[in-house]
């Protein structure tokens, strides 16, 4: 049987295994390549995508799971071409080196802005322990999301 | 420079399996599904192991029966004299649903300090108990220190059992048996979960000591459950400690000194996060932590 993903609002048929882990139809059917399998453990976040509005880690989503369900990867969150509010914030403060985390970090911090508009920065810094960057540190990506959501 | 972030391509193991996944609408669908299924079928909840099953080089089952949609096992329920907690709430469910009963102090914050965010909105307290070979589950100790009493159901009936009992069927549990609800009795004391992590979120804990204990006007232990959980291979009460505290005011260091000189009743597990003497080591002032913390609940 046959699966149904609505991913960034497209209806799209799969014919993966049920328990195929998400990010591998994202990435290998349907080339979103955001998403990134880097543990493939639930323990670093690069592969972090919202499913029905809820920041999860794809590659512990199976894909008969998904079925059914709105998933939104970091490609769906912008709007004709338009960057949303922490991708600008992100940019404007200079917070993104290599990007292997930042497009899971910018799905999970989607959801922060949308959820806790008055969250602080402890907040901001305890709903990024699922997000590991090897990178940058975090100062500048806990400063952008304050930025952010200062931004109305 | 970036180092070890590699991308991982997935392993060989989940490429060819091949599982079923039946989402079942309700409890007597799961079971009749499980019966059917036998060996070769078994819960699935979160998901949050089962779906690491090919890196720890464990086949994936032929058949899952998902059991995230079970109205009846989703709720948690508040009454005068017990909490029921469905066995597929989610960690992130169970610490918002305790969060104003100090008395559950402990378990909810074994729900709220595992893992992080996003997977403690996809793990269960059902899939953290059922979990075999998992000896860091948080909700374990919790609950061995709250007296907590375990359902479970097959095609046949339900049976509750404690869960010190439970853990020690849980390896034998027969296909087709599900864990349906949690039972928790109420009662006024002071609680307290105390994990090490080696980093401060994220990790597995290395040790942990989850603490209930209730105590007189004049601040004397009148009764004390004590669990250990990350050490050994399985939590258990700390049951020479609890004696030991009886009587005597609860203070931190009283406690730390006792626990100092009956730790070496356990065995640690070696593990690639912590080596055993380490776990046993830290016991003492996780006791202390533990006690300082409840004291202030
Ligand atoms: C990165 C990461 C870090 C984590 N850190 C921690 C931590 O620090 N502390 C902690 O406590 N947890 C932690 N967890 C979560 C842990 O995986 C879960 O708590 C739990 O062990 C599995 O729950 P689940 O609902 O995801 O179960 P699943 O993966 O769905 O199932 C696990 C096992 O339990 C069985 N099962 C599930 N539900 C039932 C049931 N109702 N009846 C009978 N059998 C059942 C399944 O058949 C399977 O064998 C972590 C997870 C990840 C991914
Ligand atoms: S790849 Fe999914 S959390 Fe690391
Ligand atoms: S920017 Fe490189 S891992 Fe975060």
């Amino acid at each position: 049987m046959g699966l149904s993903l609505t991913v960034n609002g497209d209806r799209l048929a799969s014919a993966a295994d049920p328990t195929t882990p998400l990010v591998d139809i994202l990435r290998e059917e349907l080339h979103l390549t955001g998403a990134k399998p880097v543990c493939r453990e639930g323990f670093c976040g690069a592969c972090m995508v919202l499913i029905d509005g809820k920041p999860t880690p794809s590659c512990l989503m199976p894909a008969a799971l998904a079925d059914g369900c709105e998933i939104h990867t970091v490609e769906g969150l912008t709007t004709h071409g338009q960057l949303n509010r922490i991708q600008s914030a992100l940019e404007a403060s200079d917070a993104v080196q290599c990007g292997m985390c930042f497009p899971g970090m910018v799905v999970s911090l989607t959801h922060l802005l949308t959820t806790r508009p008055d969250a602080t920065r402890e907040d901001i810094r305890a709903a990024l322990t699922g997000n590991i960057c090897r990178c940058t540190g975090y100062e500048r990506i806990v400063d952008a999301t304050l930025l952010a959501l200062a931004t109305k | 420079m970036i180092t070890g972030f590699p991308v991982q391509a997935a392993p060989a193991e989940t490429r060819n399996a091949t599982s079923s996944v039946y989402i079942a609408p309700t409890l007597e669908a799961a079971l009749d599904a499980l019966s059917e299924y036998g060996a070769a079928g078994s819960a699935f909840a979160g998901g949050t192991w089962i779906m690491r099953s090919p890196i720890r080089h464990e086949p994936l089952r032929a058949h899952y029966v998902a059991i995230g949609k079970i109205a009846e096992l989703g709720a948690v329920r508040i009454g005068s004299d017990v909490v029921e907690i469905g066995s597929a709430v989610t960690h992130a469910t169970l610490a918002a649903a305790l969060a104003d009963l100090p008395e559950f102090g402990v378990l909810a914050a074994a729900a709220a300090r595992s893992a992080n965010p996003a997977i403690r909105a996809m793990a269960t307290i059902g899939g953290n108990l059922a979990t075999l070979d998992f000896a860091a589950a948080d909700c374990v100790p919790a609950l061995l220190c709250l007296d907590a009493e375990i359902e479970v159901a097959g095609r046949d009936g339900r049976e509750r059992m404690k869960l010190e009992h439970f853990l020690e069927i849980r390896p034998t549990l027969a296909p087709g048996r599900l864990v349906t609800q949690i039972v928790v009795p109420r009662s006024e004391r002071k609680t307290a979960h105390v994990r090490l992590p080696l980093r401060k979120a994220g990790d597995y804990p290395v040790a942990i000591v989850s603490l209930s204990a209730s105590v007189d006007a004049a601040g004397r232990v009148r009764a004390a459950r004590i669990a250990v959980g990350s050490v050994e291979p399985v939590a258990r009460r700390w049951e020479r400690l609890e004696a030991a505290l009886i009587g005597r005011r609860l203070d931190a260091e009283g406690a730390a000194r006792t626990a100092t000189e009956l730790a070496n009743e356990f065995v640690g597990r070696d593990g690639v996060d912590a080596p055993a003497w380490y776990r046993v080591s830290v016991l003492p002032g996780l006791v202390r932590r533990a006690a300082a913390a409840a004291l202030g609940a």
